[in-house]
C-alpha cells in the first residue's frame, strides 16, 4: 500500500495543474464564444491569399 | 440546410425548386429582388442582388476568397445601405479618447454593430476586417454583437477598416455599455472557474471517499483511513468555500433579512456534510461525507449555469441593443455647414439634421417645411405622422421619406424616450412580488428538519448519550436537502433550454414560475397582433382598369422604393410590366411611365387632385382610369390560430392600442376580441394593466412598442416580440425570437408543464426523505445506505427535470 503515499500525492498534483489549466483557459477567453471558432476550423486558410483585397485598397 | 440549398444551388438557376430562392430575393439579405437587379456570380452560379450595396458586398467576399461565409452561415446577411454613412466622426479625437484604449502599437475600442446574426457572420468580421492594414487585432462575438477592434493610429485611421464593415452591411455603434459587459464578461468567467474547480475537486473527493466506502469489512488500517479522509478533506474544502461561495453568500444574505430561503437550505446542507465530516475525521467517528457536500456543489452550479446561460445570451444582446441608439448627431452650424458631433455634445438650440431614415437624435421642433415621422415605437400610432414647420417631433422616432431640419429643445434625460425610459423602471419597482415557491418550500423544510433533529438528539441524549452527536449528524446529512434543492433549479434549467430552443428567450429571473400563473392576456396591436406593414384590404377600379392589370401597374411603380406600402404590391410584380422614369414625391406618392403612359400613386391629392380620404389611389395622366386601394392593418398569419389555444388554456385576452377607435376597432372584429381600448397612452395602458390586477387577474401584456414598455415592466409577466423597440426587449421577461405568435401559447404550455414537474419533483424529494428519517433517527445508516440514498434522491428529480427539455412540435395543448 506504499505505493499510494506516491500515487495520491501524483493524483493532486495533476488536480492543481488540471485547475491552473482550466482557469488560464477561462482567463484566455476560450468559452467566450462556443458557436464562431468551431466554423472557422471547417474553412482552410491556405486558399485565401491577400493578393485579393489588396486590388482596392494598395495604399498602404 | 444550407448545404442542401447550395447544392440545389449549383444544379443551375433552371430548377424550379430554387426559383423563388434564387431569382426573387437577394442572395445576400434575401430581400425582394428589383427589376434590374445587379447580377454577379459566385462559385460559378450567377446571383441576383436587391442593391448595389449587397452587389459589392458579395463581389468582395467572393474576391477576398471569403465565400464560404455563404456555405458557413444559418441566417441571411443584413441589407448593405449603398449610401456611404459619415464615418469621419470615428477618426475624432474626442470620441476616442473617451472610449478607445491604447494597447502596445496602437488601440482598441469595442464597437456595436447590430447585423451580426450567425457565427458566420463573426467569422466574415474577423477574417475580412485582419486584411485591412493597420489593423492589429479583431475579434467579433456574434452571441453579444460587439467588435473589438485593435488598430495602429499610425498607419490607417479607425474609419478605413469601418468603412469595410459597412461595406458588408454592419453598421458600427459605440458601445456604451463597456463596463457592464465587462462587468459580465467577469462575473461569467469567475462562474465558470467555480464550475470547474467543483467539478475537478468533486471528481477527486469522490475518489477518496470511494476507498473508504469500498472497506466495507473495515480492513483498513487507522492511520490510512484518517490519511485519505484528511485527502478528502483537503480536496473539497476549495469546492466547498470557493465553488460553493456563492450559496453561502446566498445564504448569510437571507439570514441578515431574518427568512429563510433556497440558498439557505443548500449552504446548510453542504456546510452540515462539510463540517460534519471534518468533526468525524477530527474525533476518528464512524463516516465521512465529503463527497455528497462536494458533489451537491457541483450539481447545483451545474444547474444553475445552465439555466442561466440562456437567459445571459439573450440579455446581452436585448441590452446590447437597447444601448445602439445612434451616437451621432449632425449639427448645423451659424454658417449653414454640417457636423457630425457625438449625440452627448448636442443642446437644446441647437439645429439639428436628421437624414431620411435616420433616428432623431432630440425631442424638438420642426423647423420649415413638411416631414413624415414614424412614431409607431413610440405611441403605437400604425402610420407615419405628418408634420408641418412648428411640430414637436420626438427623439426616438425615425424620420420618413424627407430630410428634416429641427430645433432641438430637450436632450438626454428630458426627452420623452427617456421619460418612458424612467417609467418603465418605476413600473418594474412597482411589479406585484410572487412569493417564489423555492423558497417557502426550503423555510417550511428547514423549520421541519431543524425540529426533527432536536427530538432525535434529546431522546438519544436520554437513552444512549454516546451515540447521540453522531446520529444526529447523520440524520442532518442524509436527509441533507439535496434532492429537494436540486428539484427545483433542475426542472428550471431544462425548461429554459426548451424555451430558447422553441425560440422563446427568458430574459428576467422567475418568468417561468410566473408565466404558469397567468389568467389574462393583454395585447398591443400594431407590431404584436398585427403585421408592421400594412396590407392590401380591397382595390376598386374605374376607367375599364383591371384590378390584376392596377395591381401590377402600383407593383411596378414601387419595385425601387423603399416605402412600407412597396412591400404591399410586391407580390403581384411582374416582369412584363416595367416602369421609366420613376419618381418619389416625398409623402405623397410616385409616378412613372409605362408604356409611355404617365401614372401616378398616393394619395388623392397626389394622384387625382381630390380629397385625401385615407385610401392609396392610382390613376394615368388623364385620370382616365385607374384603382383605389384600401389600405388596412393584417393581423399576423398566426395570430387567429394563437388567440384560440389561448382561449383553450383558459387565458381571458384583452386588447390595449395606441392606434385610433375606429382602426383598433376593425382590427379587433377581425380577430373576435370583445374587450378593446384604443387611444391609449404608455400611462393608460399601465393603468389598465393595474386594474386588471386589482380584479385578482395575473397579467401577462405582450407587445413590441417604446410605448409598450412600462406596461410590459408593470404586468406580472411580459413578452416582448422579437422585431420590436429594444427598450420594450429590455423591460420584458421572454423576448420571442421570431415574431411567431404560436409560441406564446406553447411557452404558457411549457410554463405550466414546468410547475407540474417541480411538483412532482418536491414531492419526490420529501418523499425520499421521509423513508430516509426514520433509518437514520434509529441510528441504523451505514455509509453505504448514506451514499446509495443520496445519489437515488437527486438522481429522480434530475431524471424526471429532464423531461422538460424535450420540446414537442405544437405542444400548446
Amino acid at each position: 500500500m506504499t505505493i499510494l503515499l506516491l500515487l495520491i500525492p501524483l493524483a493532486l498534483v495533476l488536480l492543481v495543474v488540471a485547475i491552473w489549466a482550466f482557469a488560464w483557459a477561462v482567463k484566455q477567453g476560450q468559452f467566450e464564444d462556443l458557436d464562431t471558432p468551431a466554423l472557422a476550423i471547417l474553412v482552410d486558410d491556405d486558399e485565401a491569399p491577400p493578393q485579393a483585397p489588396r486590388s482596392d485598397q494598395d495604399d498602404a | 440546410m444550407n448545404a442542401v440549398a447550395s447544392s440545389l444551388r449549383t444544379q443551375g438557376s433552371a430548377s424550379t425548386d430554387t426559383a423563388p430562392l434564387d431569382t426573387s430575393t437577394c442572395f445576400h439579405c434575401s430581400e425582394p429582388l428589383p427589376a434590374s437587379a445587379p447580377r454577379i456570380a459566385i462559385d460559378g452560379v450567377e446571383h441576383g442582388f436587391c442593391c448595389e450595396g449587397c452587389a459589392a458586398a458579395a463581389q468582395w467576399i467572393r474576391d477576398a476568397r471569403l465565400g464560404d461565409y455563404y456555405r458557413l452561415r444559418s441566417a441571411h446577411g443584413g441589407r448593405v445601405e449603398p449610401a456611404g454613412e459619415a464615418l469621419a466622426c470615428w477618426d475624432r479625437e474626442d470620441i476616442l479618447a473617451a472610449h478607445a484604449r491604447n494597447v502596445p502599437g496602437g488601440r482598441e475600442l469595442v464597437l456595436l454593430t447590430d447585423g451580426m446574426r450567425c457565427a458566420a457572420c463573426a467569422w466574415l468580421i474577423d477574417r475580412a476586417l485582419m486584411r485591412e492594414p493597420g489593423v492589429l487585432e479583431v475579434s467579433a462575438n456574434a452571441v453579444t454583437g460587439r467588435i473589438r477592434i485593435a488598430w495602429d493610429p499610425a498607419r490607417t485611421p479607425l474609419s478605413r477598416p469601418l468603412q469595410r464593415l459597412v461595406s458588408l452591411g454592419y453598421r458600427p455603434w459605440l458601445a456604451t455599455g463597456a463596463e457592464r459587459e465587462q462587468a459580465r464578461v467577469k462575473e461569467r468567467n469567475r462562474a465558470l472557474l467555480r464550475l470547474g474547480i467543483a467539478g475537478l475537486g468533486a471528481v477527486q473527493a469522490m475518489m477518496f471517499t470511494e476507498a473508504l466506502y469500498l472497506d466495507t469489512n473495515g480492513s483498513m488500517s487507522i492511520p490510512m483511513r484518517d490519511f485519505l479522509r484528511w485527502i478528502a478533506f483537503l480536496v473539497s474544502s476549495p469546492v466547498v468555500f470557493y465553488s460553493g461561495w456563492p450559496f453561502i453568500a446566498g445564504c448569510l444574505r437571507e439570514l441578515r433579512e431574518y427568512r429563510l430561503g433556497a440558498d439557505t437550505l443548500v449552504a446548510t446542507s453542504v456546510l452540515l456534510a462539510y463540517g460534519a465530516s471534518l468533526f468525524e475525521t477530527l474525533t476518528g467517528g464512524p463516516h465521512v461525507w465529503y463527497d455528497a457536500a462536494v458533489m451537491f456543489v457541483f450539481l447545483l452550479l451545474a444547474a444553475r449555469m445552465l439555466e442561466q446561460r440562456a437567459r445571459s445570451a439573450a440579455s446581452a444582446r436585448v441590452d446590447a441593443l437597447a444601448r445602439a441608439r445612434p451616437a451621432f448627431a449632425v449639427r448645423e452650424r451659424a454658417d449653414g455647414s454640417r457636423e457630425a458631433i457625438p449625440l452627448e455634445a448636442l443642446e437644446a438650440g441647437d439645429i439639428a439634421c436628421v437624414a431620411a431614415g435616420d433616428a432623431v437624435p432630440a425631442d424638438g421642433t420642426l423647423l420649415a417645411g413638411e416631414a413624415w415621422f414614424e412614431e409607431s415605437l413610440l405611441t403605437g400610432e400604425s402610420r407615419p405622422v405628418h408634420k408641418r414647420a412648428g411640430d414637436a417631433v420626438f427623439a426616438g422616432t425615425a424620420c420618413r421619406e424627407a430630410p428634416a431640419r429641427m430645433r432641438v429643445a430637450a436632450t438626454g434625460v428630458a426627452t420623452r424616450l427617456s421619460q418612458l425610459a424612467a417609467l418603465v423602471e418605476r413600473a418594474q419597482a412597482h411589479r406585484p412580488t410572487i412569493a417564489r415557491m423555492a423558497d417557502r418550500v426550503a423555510m417550511l423544510f428547514v423549520a421541519a428538519l431543524l425540529i426533527v433533529a432536536a427530538i432525535v438528539y434529546a431522546v438519544w441524549h436520554a437513552q444512549a448519550p454516546d451515540r447521540a452527536l453522531d446520529v444526529t449528524l447523520a440524520l442532518l446529512v442524509i436527509s441533507c436537502p439535496c434532492a429537494l434543492s436540486l428539484a427545483i433549479p433542475a426542472a428550471l434549467a431544462s425548461a429554459n433550454g426548451a424555451l430558447a430552443r422553441m425560440g422563446v428567450l427568458p430574459v428576467g429571473p422567475d418568468a417561468l414560475d410566473r408565466l404558469a400563473r397567468v389568467t389574462g392576456v393583454v395585447f398591443d396591436k400594431t407590431g404584436t397582433l398585427g403585421e408592421t406593414t400594412p396590407a392590401l384590404a380591397s382595390v376598386s377600379t374605374f376607367g375599364g382598369m383591371e384590378r390584376d392589370m392596377a395591381l401590377r401597374i402600383a407593383a411596378a411603380l414601387e419595385r425601387d422604393s423603399r416605402h412600407p406600402l412597396a412591400a404591399m404590391f410586391a407580390p403581384f410584380a411582374d416582369a412584363r410590366v416595367r416602369a421609366s422614369d420613376v419618381r418619389t414625391v416625398p409623402g405623397q406618392g410616385v409616378r412613372g411611365t409605362i408604356d409611355g403612359i404617365e401614372w401616378r400613386l398616393g394619395q388623392a391629392r397626389f394622384a387625382m387632385d381630390a380629397e385625401d380620404d385615407g385610401a392609396l389611389w392610382l390613376a394615368s395622366a388623364g385620370e382616365s382610369e385607374g384603382a383605389r386601394f384600401d389600405v388596412s392593418e393584417a393581423p399576423r398569419a398566426d395570430a387567429a390560430e394563437a388567440l384560440a389555444l389561448l382561449r383553450a388554456q383558459g387565458l381571458s385576452l384583452h386588447l390595449c392600442s395606441g392606434d385610433g377607435e375606429a382602426a383598433v376597432a376593425r382590427f379587433a372584429d377581425t380577430l373576435g376580441l370583445t374587450d378593446v381600448h384604443a387611444r391609449q397612452t404608455p400611462e393608460d395602458k399601465l393603468a389598465r394593466v393595474r386594474t386588471l390586477q386589482h380584479e385578482g387577474r395575473i397579467v401577462a401584456m405582450v407587445g413590441d412598442g417604446l410605448n409598450d414598455a412600462p406596461v410590459l415592466a408593470g404586468a406580472d409577466v411580459s413578452i416582448a416580440v422579437g422585431d420590436g423597440a429594444a427598450l420594450a426587449q429590455r423591460a420584458a421577461d421572454l423576448v420571442l425570437a421570431t415574431p411567431a405568435l404560436h409560441r406564446i401559447p406553447d411557452a404558457i404550455a411549457l410554463a405550466r408543464r414546468t410547475r407540474r414537474i417541480v411538483r412532482q419533483n418536491l414531492a419526490w424529494a420529501v418523499g425520499w426523505n421521509l423513508v430516509a428519517l426514520p433509518i437514520a433517527a434509529m441510528g441504523m445508516v451505514t455509509p453505504w445506505i448514506a451514499a446509495l440514498g443520496m445519489a437515488l434522491s437527486s438522481l429522480t428529480v434530475t431524471l424526471n427535470a429532464l423531461r422538460l427539455a424535450r420540446v414537442r412540435e405544437g405542444v400548446a395543448a
